[in-house]
């Protein structure tokens, strides 16, 4: 749905490329003055489980990436952050407000995709964000205005005056989806927002939500256990297991620290290239995919790269740090259970 | 289908205030109430029911205008009615201020504790879509997500109930005493029947917050649709087909029916027995009619115990709000 230029009566304003310019301009305000996310020893018990046990981050806008095993306390913690379960003890703030006192102006900015299905019955997915905007203090017109467009968004057609509770799994995602942000949040959280999607479904949601913030300058937390969605789309990593911190770095920095690997994709001569590598005292696996893994332990690809042209090895792919983040999850994960 | 990120603009709008969102919630409970085919049927039912309250308000006042239909058809009546209709005419004439307002509290007694048992089904009806479908849909943590608290919430929620009541019990109550009046021969009818409609008005109001809350209570006790609609007519027919039994037993149990509360609570507020002791006195004409009335009456025309009506009322108010609040937690 396109609005006209001048749509500043219903409060829709201004065109995309200004609007590009104006979000980042927020964004790289919120980047030199405060952190969207911050805590301070936060803890929340049931009973004598402890689901976090002294969070302390400090989370600049970006697109986010909360990680963990099942049970780690992803949910846990962005359902505190957002007041939706009380905490034991600590401080948290988002967007500079202090959770505990200003709940309910906090959810005003920010958006949420819960993890499980959750609809108002019996209404259409148009209707239902149309509520969702009014519920976060959006004028009808506007309200309704905003869920085409959100719907148009995320790529919902004529389905949208369907009852939700005749729609697919793919189509309940997107919904929720325009929901969590019909209202233009600051901060979006996702609870595992590709859950029950197609690969193709899932490419398209992760195209969209990375473009939130990369276009749009909404911050993004992306909570999942799919390391490929984080790899993907966020630039920010946070791990979390048994309710604590193990990793908090850019993914930039990650990778970094993951140097020394590659893995490269030749036409033809795999096992001549192989021989080239070894040569140079470097470990190679030919992998399933035709791809061949190389621990070849410099800080950049330039000596593979020359290996490779007096190899005269025809490249086709080079892909720098593979699994980087599924290696430190793995290794962050079970040094978190300790030894044994 | 292709997805063509360029939908997205940014909002900059003014944000609507937080009564305006919880009337948001109220606002959309109702119409989806209204979108019930028996609930457009009970609606029409009570607002034809305010007609003929009317029409009965129109009726006493024609017997002050002396060639009026009603006057002319009374001679072809037989001899009983002739002189209750005499007696009734000559006390409007003599005590308008009394007589106006003990005819007018008289028939809105009836008329509000009449449309009551309509509203217990409108309630019935509504229970599901209050927090029911909501729990079973997890549309709570939607609700909870965004710029509305608990509170909120439930504000929300009570506002369904309470205008649902409005268009099938105040709307008609006021809507009878306005337009009854109105086509009253004097204009003094509104001014000597105006604690008809106080009475009117504090008794519906106090029972449609009572109903509200207790709705509220019973839809939040389940995810289920059946189960709470069967609570809600236990708690309704059940502790009322209870009441005789216990009044010869134990008579306290009696206040486990909230019906029986209600109707002792409608008693206090009305006095209808007093009305009618103030009529036996100032018309002797009507006196063995009256005083059968009295005598020998609806037995829930009389309160004996109306203060623990209202405790009870209380007490039910009190549960029910600690059942929603065990019930609503922020997820």
């Amino acid at each position: 749905m396109q609005f006209p230029e001048d749509s500043g009566a219903t409060g829709l304003v201004g065109t995309r490329d200004s609007l590009l310019v104006r979000a980042r301009f927020f964004a790289i305000l919120w980047r030199v003055s405060d952190p969207v996310i911050e805590t301070q020893q936060l803890v929340k018990r049931y009973g004598r489980l402890a689901a976090l046990d002294g969070v302390d981050i400090r989370l600049e806008p970006g697109a986010i990436g909360l990680l963990g095993p099942n049970g780690a306390g992803k949910s846990t913690l962005i359902k505190c952050l957002l007041s939706l379960q009380s905490f034991t003890s600590g401080e948290a703030r988002l967007l500079g407000r202090p959770v505990r006192k200003e709940g309910r102006e906090i959810r005003r900015r920010v958006g949420y995709t819960p993890e499980q299905d959750c609809h108002i019955p019996g209404m259409a997915g148009c209707e239902y964000v149309t509520y969702c905007a009014q519920l976060s203090g959006l004028p009808f017109r506007d309200a309704r205005q905003r869920a085409h467009e959100m719907l148009d968004f995320v790529g919902m057609g004529q389905e949208r005056y369907r009852k939700i509770e005749t729609y697919s799994t793919g189509m309940r995602q997107r919904l929720k989806l325009a929901q969590a942000i019909v209202h233009d949040p600051e901060i979006v959280f996702l609870d595992e927002p590709t859950n029950g999607l197609d690969p193709k479904g899932q490419g398209q949601i992760l195209d969209l939500i990375r473009g939130l913030w990369e276009v749009h300058g909404i911050t993004v937390v992306l909570s999942t256990h799919l390391l490929h969605d984080v790899d993907r789309i966020c630039d920010q990593i946070l791990l979390l297991a048994q309710g604590r911190i193990l990793v908090h770095d850019t993914l930039e920095n990650l990778k970094a620290r993951r140097k020394g690997a590659a893995e490269v994709a030749v036409n033809g001569r795999e096992q001549e290239t192989i021989t080239a590598f070894e040569h140079q005292g470097w470990a190679c696996e030919l992998q399933p995919n035709g791809r061949i893994r190389v621990e070849h332990g410099a800080g950049d690809l330039r000596p593979m790269l020359e290996v490779l042209r007096a190899e005269k090895a025809s490249l086709i792919e080079i892909i720098p740090s593979p699994n980087a983040l599924e290696e430190m999850y793995v290794q962050a994960v079970e040094n978190s259970h300790g030894p044994g | 289908m292709a997805l063509v990120d360029t939908a997205y603009r940014h909002w900059t709008g003014r944000h609507q205030g937080l009564w305006w969102r919880r009337w948001v919630i109220s606002e959309n409970g109702i119409r989806a109430s209204l979108a019930n085919r028996w609930m457009r049927y009970l609606l029409v039912v009570c607002w034809v029911s305010a007609l003929v309250e009317v029409a009965a308000l129109f009726c006493v006042g024609q017997l002050l205008v002396a060639d009026s239909l009603i006057v002319r058809l009374i001679p072809n009546t037989d001899a009983a009615i002739q002189a209750f209709v005499k007696g009734l005419t000559g006390w409007l004439e003599q005590h308008p201020e009394v007589s106006v307002r003990t005819t007018q509290n008289l028939l809105f007694y009836q008329f509000t504790t009449f449309l009551l048992s309509f509203n217990l089904i409108v309630i019935t009806l509504t229970i599901p879509r209050l927090i029911t479908r909501d729990l079973s849909s997890h549309a709570i943590v939607i609700y909870a997500s965004k710029a509305v608290g608990r509170l909120d919430y439930v504000i929300g929620k009570l506002g369904i109930v309470v205008g649902m009541l409005t268009l099938t019990w105040l709307g008609p109550v006021v809507m009878a005493w306005f337009l009854g009046n109105l086509l009253a021969p004097d204009w003094h009818f509104f001014w000597h029947a105006r604690a008809a409609l106080g009475h009117a008005l504090l008794f519906v109001g106090l029972g449609m917050l009572f109903l509200g809350v207790l709705a509220l209570a019973v839809s939040a006790v389940s995810a289920r649709s059946r189960a709470t609609i069967g609570l809600w007519l236990i708690l309704w027919l059940v502790g009322n087909a209870f009441v005789p039994f216990a009044e010869h037993s134990r008579p306290w149990l009696r206040h486990l029916s909230f019906r029986h509360n209600l109707d002792q609570a409608a008693v206090a507020i009305f006095q209808p027995k007093e009305d009618l002791q103030r009529a036996q006195t100032q018309i002797p004409i009507l006196g063995d009619i009256v005083r059968r009335m009295t005598r020998q009456g609806p037995r829930r025309w009389q309160t004996d115990d109306a203060g623990s009506a209202f405790l009870a009322l209380g007490i039910m108010v009190f549960a029910s709000g600690l059942v929603l609040s065990s019930r609503i937690q922020r997820e």
